[in-house]
């Protein structure tokens, strides 16, 4: 159990990201006597942009490292929501970088811009290898933004996505080349390649390393596969010695099963029972063709699970529980629910189509060993005469709503929606702990 | 939307930083270029003003980059009166600086030394009366081969530029802004002895 709110270390985190933001604009304020004339103003300004990219990719690139302390104190689904939004943003910067370092020198050469890109591009060292880079790194951003992700398959966007770090490679060497920054301090340089030393190091270590050793010491496998609904599977994961990964209730693993097909990725998937030292249970819905291809897997099949991970871990508190599940969204708190203390705990289960429902019979068994309480919303808002996730509807079915801790898990809209109505029955935005499950 | 606002706030903070320093700057920036206080001059170069060897020439000077070759034939069709043997700008003579007050006099002035961020600038001119029919670079950035390289393309332009323009109202050299900033002040603080 865990105390200490997710909230505020978001916040740390953040203001960590922009301290050193501010210590990157401080090399150019320190190294910048005077600017005069235009051309002199927009090199500035590509410079502060090109600073503030570099620094950039480096932070977005160590959202996604799986820093334990991150995932655990800000959560996953937050840690890729700001890695997106980050994403455009520096990608924006890199841009702007580009053309205003091309415009300045243009305006101080007195030519015109495309015979100073040539110039750049032909004489300055490096910056063809960036210029590639840039435009591979608009390119990831392209494919990544909203409306065309939709349009392709999750898999291809993934693979797309490994190409930015050769982009941030090939990027690196003309910051030291032609960086009025760095080309006359040593220290500026130093501790430039520390911040993507260092990052490069984690990524490793988390991504790579630390899995491969978690697979050797604790050798996962499938032990089964059992069907919970016409679109929903359970899946069972073998190994040994799993209470040292201290998994809590309401955290997941990102799994990459080991079989044809599947071996390419690993996806997040929460615990939907109480670990035990020799099995994990996951619950996946059987969307998508990755997650559909999981009903084939054959027992003994080894596992590669990286975690645990995940915010959504209950607090140490003597207040009573809300837990609020959409859909699949049921898979953690159905762990939180056989953990936490008896006699205390709601849970309301929504899902727009009754056969959607999983898990039932060990919702049921639960809430009648433990003195809970469970609520099965079913049928669509028409149906219902109303929004089951409006203020007024969830005081009807939680007396006291307001002085009840809140867990919540579901799809992004539904998400967003339950915490603006908890909020207005008057439950602080403290008490109300989240995690979206689409990544 | 967020992203929007994001980059308004960007480009709001840039502009905020660059006209700081345009602004905290402007007072001794225009120093330089005005041509007449030698003063604010110094106090910009970072503290180095005063280091300027005083006004004999062609003493210690470390490698000078000698110029004056290519400039004689610029220096000579500017006007008529090329008085004295340009053979003479070439080397590193003693000046007649005494001042016989003789107007087509030859003076060697040095400039002040300029710490740039990439290294000292140092410039010294050769005057004929007001014209100005030399110019030699005494010290230059040094800090790495990327730095001579710029310094070797920069400065034989910044060169051509005085002699043409007969004063230090030149254009910098794009992509060695601060050899140029150096050069300019440098020569600035050359020329303001003449007319002191």
């Amino acid at each position: 159990m865990r105390t200490g709110r997710p909230w505020a270390r978001a916040e740390l985190v953040l203001g960590v990201i922009a301290a050193g933001a501010v210590a990157v604009l401080g090399l150019w304020w320190a190294d910048t006597p005077r600017v005069s004339g235009l051309g002199d103003a927009l090199t500035g300004a590509g410079r502060i942009t090109g600073l503030l990219a570099g620094y950039g990719v480096v932070v977005l690139v160590a959202l996604m490292a799986r820093l334990p302390p991150l995932e655990r104190g800000v959560g996953s689904d937050r840690l890729a929501r700001w890695h997106a939004a980050g994403g455009r943003y520096v990608i924006c910067l890199v841009v702007a970088h580009a053309l205003l370092i091309t415009w300045g020198y243009a305006v101080t050469a007195h030519t015109g811009l495309v015979p100073e890109a040539g110039t750049l591009l032909r004489s300055y060292p490096d910056v063809l290898m960036a210029t590639v880079a840039g435009l591979l790194l608009v390119g990831i951003g392209i494919i990544s933004a909203r409306a065309a992700r939709r349009r392709m398959r999750y898999e291809t966007w993934y693979y797309l996505h490994f190409y930015t770090y050769l982009a941030i490679a090939l990027a690196f060497s003309h910051q030291f080349a032609d960086g009025a920054q760095f080309v006359a301090s040593l220290p500026a340089r130093f501790f430039w390649s520390a911040m993507y030393v260092v990052v490069a190091a984690l990524v490793v270590w988390y991504r790579v390393v630390t899995p491969l050793l978690q697979f050797t010491r604790h050798r996962f496998h499938v032990i089964g596969v059992r069907a919970e609904s016409a679109d929903v599977i359970s899946v069972y994961i073998g190994g040994r010695w799993l209470d040292e990964l201290r998994a809590q209730p309401g955290q997941f693993f990102r799994w990459r099963f080991l079989a044809r097909g599947l071996w390419g990725q690993s996806h997040p998937y929460s615990l939907s029972a109480l670990p035990s030292p020799d099995m994990l249970r996951i619950t996946v819905s059987l969307r998508g063709d990755y997650s559909s291809a999981l009903a084939t897997l054959r027992p003994g099949t080894k596992v590669i699970a990286e975690g645990p991970f995940g915010a959504l871990v209950p607090e140490r508190s003597r207040r009573r529980v809300l837990l609020l599940a959409g859909g699949v969204g049921i898979t953690p708190l159905r762990a939180i629910f056989a953990a936490l203390p008896p006699g205390r705990v709601t849970l309301i289960y929504r899902a727009s189509d009754p056969r959607d429902i999983v898990l039932r019979d060990e919702l049921d068994a639960i809430a009648a060993d433990r003195g809970g309480r469970v609520h099965y919303v079913t049928g669509t808002r028409e149906e219902l005469g109303g929004d089951p996730l409006s203020p007024q509807y969830l005081q009807a079915m939680v007396p006291d709503l307001r002085r009840h801790e809140v867990y919540l898990c579901g799809p992004p809209g539904m998400t967003a929606t339950a915490i603006e109505s908890l909020q207005a029955a008057g439950v602080p935005r403290g008490r109300i702990h989240h995690e979206s499950f689409e990544f | 939307m967020r992203l929007l606002i994001a980059l308004a706030g960007t480009a709001a903070g840039l502009a905020a930083l660059l006209s700081y320093k345009t602004h905290a700057a402007g007072t001794t920036a225009a120093a330089p270029m005005s041509g007449t206080q030698g003063g604010g001059m110094s106090a910009q170069a970072g503290g180095a003003g005063t280091a300027a060897s005083g006004s004999v020439a062609g003493s210690a000077s470390p490698a000078p980059r000698d110029s004056t070759p290519p400039a004689a034939g610029s220096g000579a069709r500017g006007s008529a009166s090329p008085a004295a043997g340009s053979g003479a700008q070439g080397s590193a003579s003693p000046a007649a600086q005494g001042g016989t007050g003789g107007s087509a006099a030859t003076r060697t002035l040095t400039g002040a030394v300029v710490n740039t961020q990439y290294g000292p600038m140092q410039v010294q001119v050769t005057l004929q009366g007001s014209k100005i029919t030399g110019v030699k670079v005494l010290q230059e950035t040094n800090a790495g081969s990327l730095s001579q390289q710029i310094d070797a393309n920069a400065i034989p332009q910044l060169n051509r530029e005085t002699l043409a323009a007969q004063s230090a109202r030149i254009d910098a050299v794009s992509g060695a802004s601060y050899t140029s900033q150096g050069y300019i002040q440098s020569l600035q603080s050359a020329l303001d002895k003449a007319t002191a």
